[in-house]
């Protein structure tokens, strides 16, 4: 009999069919993979299970029991727990406080901490969870905290596990650890749901996988019977091509001089430690490196938001070491952020507006400082379609748009404008096949029009399937330099990791990065 | 003339006139940490010296009057309760619309039910709690005028005050209800998850600022001034809020900060006394605890951190 069963589920959204009459079901001891597109309606599914929304249609079933769930508490009461993809932590709080919350343990309303503290041992202990249970959330990396919320789940008496999209934030270090987290918990009994867009993660874990499409479960197969290309044509429903086909780069100019530059981090620590590279036009140049090490004040130290403590940045020869992001903006400079929330978007802002940020001040889109809504509009108008960003109109807010149709705001915004250099900092994060797909076309399109592009990634995956030449950065500095094809990933890696340069001493770096400049 | 200035009676005074300060500003800061700003603290203060000064007026019974000004309080909690929390309402909003209506309100009743504006008669005033014996002369006897005078010349709400500021904190790090609360203001929806009624806990805490800064107002008409004047509160309500901040949102530190405020309040009060014998313009004294308010708030603290989720009304699903 499986431990959890769906039947029927549906779910409707004003406009949208979420879950369309879906049916699963779950085994005792099972990993069961869901895997589909951003907005396939995965977690719309898990959290009708998890009681945070209510079904318009069909039944849940534990133990081959009708379950009704109309909240949190009732499915946890039915041992259904769930960690999701934003973690559900108070961060000024303990892990200790955190794991108990809504279930303390004590007296009168009084909680008994001593007690708490051992059930939180106990449990670490008893799933090889191990984490300090009287660190603050916030002092904690993420592959920690989402260990605290599994084991807030196992607190709260979970047989059944439901992990929404949990390596989206991990390392790739992490995400190995977490696997075997998951292998050992089916070992003590538990069933796992796990919910993800990333093929050869399904392809690792799972033990059966169930692929939805636009709301419905449109197949369901075994990780022998498949590859990462079947998969991909049944999450997205038509041939996906995993690495796009590029041709030889023709190199032309240099476009981006990077001098002995030195930038600080936010707590004042250089984070870039004289780091010294060209990028040509028509190449694709990555920084491939462990997150941290110096890629995001490298990122903004170029596209003027973070002033260099030291050295020289050059765009076609024009010195823009200062310039601020308006002047790197003048340089035709473009810069696709790693966080579109926070940097790539104006959430509340309509699609058109977002697309013309930057530009707004300048004809044809404003005359004499007032802004001209209906060329915008033209223009928005015009790059949603060449981007193929999924929209009923330009004047929907970019917050009502999928991460993917997000992503393709921020490209269509930063391409459209016509740089002749394009920084792009994780372009594709947390982006299904298909989107990751388009970015990368947009992308090499820019290489095979001559354009200089400057690619952050900490997936290698995406450094070898674009990059020219790939440049490793380790703590701040350029330790490798790499043709493409020259280096595997398990190379890559080794130096990512401080391999080849973890003791090199600032002349053996300079030497080491002199051997990096052409 | 130092000697006249520091005298028992001037931390006497400021231990009083930290007592409604503290009140409201424990009140405000169990409010913030459910994820509800009170900016209404004022009004609702003012509501509660109103009731407190009628009520007693009408029963000749004080005790009764400080049971109508906590009720008052918590009415127009309510009020704003069920706009920012069931009608997800903009709570600064909120607050500023209760303040103006406990303004209104309150002058539109006295004119109502006295026939006057400005001040009520006087009512009948709870009494300090202990009545002491004259101390002896000497040393020792200057050391009894000390102690009895900062710290037993005290009416009821005055050491109440205290006991709150110390059970708050109590509860609010050892007990249930306050992890729940902290959760309830940094992340309503993790509290949610894992089945912690998030309108229930902000409704609570809500409600239960609106008792304290209503036993606030009841403790300024009837335990200090003797009668309800029109907008008596003069601020209080906002110097409680900054307390609330350089307490750090705990009780705590709510009633040192109020302590502070309050002792520049008597320090102020104390200094008008001796106008002839420092040439400085009266206005300048009286600016004290709000210079003070401003000084603190604009940095001698540092940094201060509110709760993540605070002002944010939270919609399930």
């Amino acid at each position: 009999m499986p431990v959890l069963e769906l039947r029927g589920i549906t779910k409707i959204f004003p406009g949208v069919v979420a879950n369309d009459d879906v049916s699963l079901t779950l085994d005792s001891g099972e990993i069961v993979a869901l895997l589909g597109e951003n907005g396939a309606g995965k977690t719309t599914l898990m959290n009708v299970v998890y009681g945070l929304l209510s079904a318009d249609g069909g039944e849940v079933l534990v133990d081959g029991k009708p379950a009704r769930i109309k909240s949190p508490r009732d499915a946890i009461d039915h041992g259904i727990g769930m960690v999701h993809q934003h973690f559900m932590l108070v961060e000024p709080l303990t892990v200790t406080e955190n794991i108990v919350l809504g279930r303390e343990p004590g007296r009168w309303g009084v909680i008994d901490f001593a007690a708490a503290r051992e059930r939180v041992r106990a449990l670490s202990e008893q799933y090889g969870l191990k984490v300090d249970p009287d660190a603050k959330i916030q002092d904690l990396s993420v592959g920690m905290q989402q260990r605290v919320e599994i084991l807030k789940a196992l607190y709260q008496g979970a047989r059944v596990l439901i992990l929404d999209e949990p390596t989206a934030v991990l390392t790739p270090q992490e995400v190995h650890e977490l696997f075997s987290v998951v292998r050992s918990l089916v070992e003590e009994g538990l069933s796992v749901v796990f919910i993800t867009h990333k093929l050869e993660e399904v392809i690792a874990v799972a033990d059966r996988i169930v692929v939805m499409r636009d709301g419905r479960v449109v197949g369901e197969t075994k990780p022998a019977e498949t590859d990462m290309v079947g998969l991909a044509r049944m999450m997205v429903g038509r041939d996906v091509v995993l690495r796009i086909e590029k041709g030889a780069s023709v190199c032309g100019e240099p476009v981006l001089e990077v001098e002995d530059l030195h930038v600080l981090d936010d707590r004042r620590l250089e984070a870039v430690r004289g780091v010294t590279f060209t990028v040509c036009g028509g190449e694709v140049v990555a920084i491939a490196g462990v997150d941290g090490n110096g890629q995001r004040e490298l990122v903004e130290a170029i596209v003027g938001l973070r002033r260099p403590q030291g050295g020289a940045i050059r765009t076609k020869g024009r010195d823009v070491t200062h310039a601020t992001a308006r002047e790197a903006i003048e340089a035709k400079i473009s810069h696709i952020p790693e966080d579109r929330h926070r940097r790539g978007l104006v959430l509340d802002f309509t699609i058109a507006e977002n697309l013309v940020l930057g530009d707004h001040r300048e004809e044809p889109y404003a005359k004499r400082g007032v802004m001209r809504p209906s060329v915008i509009a033209e223009m928005a108008r015009e790059r949603i379609s060449a981007y193929d960003v999924r929209t009923p109109s330009e004047r929907v807010l970019a917050s009502a748009l999928s991460g993917g149709n997000q992503q393709k705001v921020v490209v269509a915004r930063e391409i459209g404008r016509g740089p002749e250099l394009l920084v792009a900092a994780q372009p594709t994060r947390g982006l299904d096949v298909g989107a990751i797909e388009f970015v990368h076309r947009q992308i090499i399109a820019q290489r095979d029009a001559g354009k200089a592009v400057l690619l952050v990634s900490f997936e290698l995956e995406e450094v070898m399937a674009l990059a020219d030449r790939i440049l490793v950065i380790y703590e701040g500095r350029i330790v490798r330099e790499f043709a493409a094809g020259e280096a595997d990933d398990q190379t890559l890696g080794y130096y990512m990791t401080g391999g080849g340069g973890s003791k090199l001493e600032p002349a053996a770096a300079a030497a080491a990065e002199t051997g990096g400049e052409r | 003339m130092l000697g006249d200035i520091i005298t028992p009676d001037l931390f006497a005074s400021a231990l009083r006139m930290a007592t409604p300060l503290a009140l409201a500003a424990i009140g405000g800061t169990i409010c913030e940490r459910s994820g509800v700003v009170n900016i209404a603290l004022e009004g609702i203060m003012l509501t509660g010296a109103f009731a407190g000064a009628a009520i007693t007026l009408a029963t000749g019974n004080p005790w009764v009057g400080v049971l109508a000004a906590v009720l008052a309080g918590v009415a127009i909690a309510a009020i704003h309760a069920f706009a920012s929390i069931n009608l997800r309402a903009d709570q600064v909003v909120s607050g500023t619309g209760l303040n103006i209506l406990a303004l209104g309100l309150t002058g539109f009743l006295m004119e109502r039910l006295y026939g006057h504006p400005g001040t009520t008669d006087p009512v009948k005033m709870i009494r300090p709690l202990f009545s002491l014996p004259k101390p002896p002369e000497g040393f020792v006897g200057e050391v009894l005028r000390w102690v009895e005078g900062v710290f037993l010349s005290h009416t009821p709400i005055v050491y109440a005050a205290i006991v709150i500021a110390v059970v708050a904190q109590w509860a609010m790090y050892k007990t249930r209800w306050g992890l729940r609360l902290r959760a309830l203001g940094e992340h309503p929806k993790a509290a949610d998850t894992v089945g912690i009624s998030v309108y229930r806990g902000r409704w609570a805490a809500v409600l239960m600022s609106g008792a304290l800064a209503g036993l606030a107002g009841a403790n300024l008409v009837i335990e200090q001034v003797g009668s309800f004047t029109e907008n008596m509160t003069n601020g209080r309500g906002f110097i409680a809020l900054a307390a609330n901040i350089f307490g750090r949102w705990t009780p705590a530190g709510s009633y040192l900060a109020s302590l502070l405020f309050g002792f520049a309040d008597a320090l102020q009060i104390k200094l008008q006394m001796f106008r002839g014998q420092i040439d400085i313009p009266p206005q300048f004294f009286l600016m004290l605890p709000y210079v003070l308010t401003v000084i603190v708030l604009a940095g001698v603290i540092g940094r201060a951190v509110g709760p993540a989720a605070v002002g944010q009304p939270y919609e399930k699903g």
